[in-house]
């Protein structure tokens, strides 16, 4: 009995242990990720960060635009959250200039988790976990400003660099992708003029570029111009990072492209799909002239950017 | 014989400022780390953080440095390689770039020689 009752204090024991490990975060990272995976932090308590930035699908979603509360959907296709570390803007548009002010965005949206951010800290206040929480990891209650930081400071984890691409690139291993591969990777390089755009660590300048989806009417998002007001930046959008594009389609802006292909068929010749644009980017101007063939080798490239993480 | 040996001498430092190989920066104030992988196929590869970040293709005839790289619209650049430190580490002194946002980072690069 005395065995009996002592093996149950330690199950016990040990329970107790793995429970408080699991939900006492300790750092501004765990905490955010538990912020980030809550739905306490919506309206309706429905919705959470992670039900429109799908962790499987690389922090993206994989509709045209996620669905908010109350079924309502947001205007833009939920971008990616991996690899930001470097961005000095946040949304298509770069409306947010941090990523603290970026994750408190999506929380007050009304199509979205429709929170007042003032509510949401309040709601997190008279929540008596997540009151100790932060007085553990920022010794004070919940506020607007450490609400942001820890959300962020879980989002700066999202880093990743260990795709076939970087394993042959960093590592040198000519085995780790295929002929296709490198082939397409010089035309991305070259006649593709990706990299024009796409440059860097994480295929980003973070730059604006209209690339001709905005006609005014049927597309008719005017992009960085409703934040900038100015004329010359109608109908530009944030370059999009390409780390892990395989797996967040639909494309573009407003998600109107299902399939890295159909991206490609767009780059090829834009005037094909949208022969109205307005204000489209000069790299644009002609068509790339890119064969079947190499349009196959661009889109192998960019299969080969998919983080390792992901196939497990 | 001594001046066999001085040109031996000379035609092996003269050897040491070849740029093949791998070079890095020391970690920046925000901690990222650039590294250059020149290779002998005139290629080269740049990585932020072990990222690849940039790719082109070079000349190199000591101490001028002739470069093309995915970004910067095509724009050559042209540098001159300056040794020091036993010819351990090199900095890049600008002769003509016309890419303004990438000479102002050559000119900030400090890299030390990490393989041959």
């Amino acid at each position: 009995m005395k065995k009996i009752f002592s093996l149950l204090v330690i199950v016990i024991a040990l329970l107790v242990s793995f429970t408080r490990r699991e939900e006492d975060p300790v750092s501004r990272e765990s905490l955010g990720e538990k912020l980030f995976l809550d739905p306490i932090l919506s309206g309706d308590h429905t919705v959470s960060c992670a039900s429109c930035h799908k962790p499987g699908f690389a922090f993206a979603d994989t509709s045209e635009a996620s669905a908010g509360v109350h079924g309502r959907t947001g205007l833009r296709n939920t971008p990616s959250i991996m690899n930001l570390r470097f961005s000095k803007t946040f949304f298509w548009d770069g409306r947010a200039g941090s990523l603290e002010e970026q994750a408190l965005g999506p929380i007050a949206n009304p199509r979205e988790m429709n929170l007042p951010v003032d509510r949401a800290v309040a709601r997190l206040k008279s929540n008596k976990k997540y009151r100790k929480l932060f007085q553990t990891v920022f010794h004070e209650d919940p506020t607007k400003q450490n609400l942001g930081q820890a959300i962020a400071s879980f989002e700066r984890t999202l880093e990743t660099s260990d795709s076939p691409f970087d394993d042959w690139k960093v590592m040198e291993n000519e085995q780790a992708v295929s002929e296709e591969v490198k082939k397409g990777y010089e035309i991305f390089n070259s006649k593709g003029k990706c990299s024009q755009c796409h440059f860097g660590g994480d295929f980003t300048n973070s730059d604006f570029r209209n690339v001709g989806l905005f006609n005014g009417r049927n597309l008719n998002d005017s992009g960085r111009m409703v934040i900038t007001g100015e004329a010359e930046t109608l109908g530009k959008f944030k370059t999009a990072g390409l780390r892990n594009i395989a797996l967040t389609a639909p494309y573009m802006h407003n998600g109107m492209f299902r399939t890295l292909s159909e991206v490609i068929e767009f780059y090829n010749e834009p005037d094909k799909i949208v022969p109205d644009s307005k204000n489209r980017d000069s790299l644009l101007s002609k068509p790339l002239g890119l064969s079947p063939e190499e349009k196959k080798d661009l889109e192998m490239f960019l299969l080969s950017l998919t983080d390792k993480k992901f196939k497990k | 014989m001594i001046i066999g040996s001085l040109l031996l001498i000379l035609s092996a430092r003269l050897g040491k400022k070849d740029i093949v190989g791998r070079w890095k920066t020391n970690p920046s104030d925000k901690g990222n780390v650039t590294m250059v992988n020149f290779k002998a196929d005139n290629h080269f590869d740049g990585f932020v953080n072990k990222k690849p970040f940039v790719t082109g293709t070079y000349q190199y005839e000591y101490p001028e440095l002739y470069f093309i790289d995915n970004g910067c619209e095509g724009k050559t650049g042209r540098y001159k390689v300056i040794f020091f430190s036993n010819d351990d580490s090199i900095r890049m002194e600008p002769i003509a770039d016309s890419c303004k946002e990438r000479m102002e980072g050559m000119k900030r690069m400090v890299l030390g020689r990490v393989t041959k």
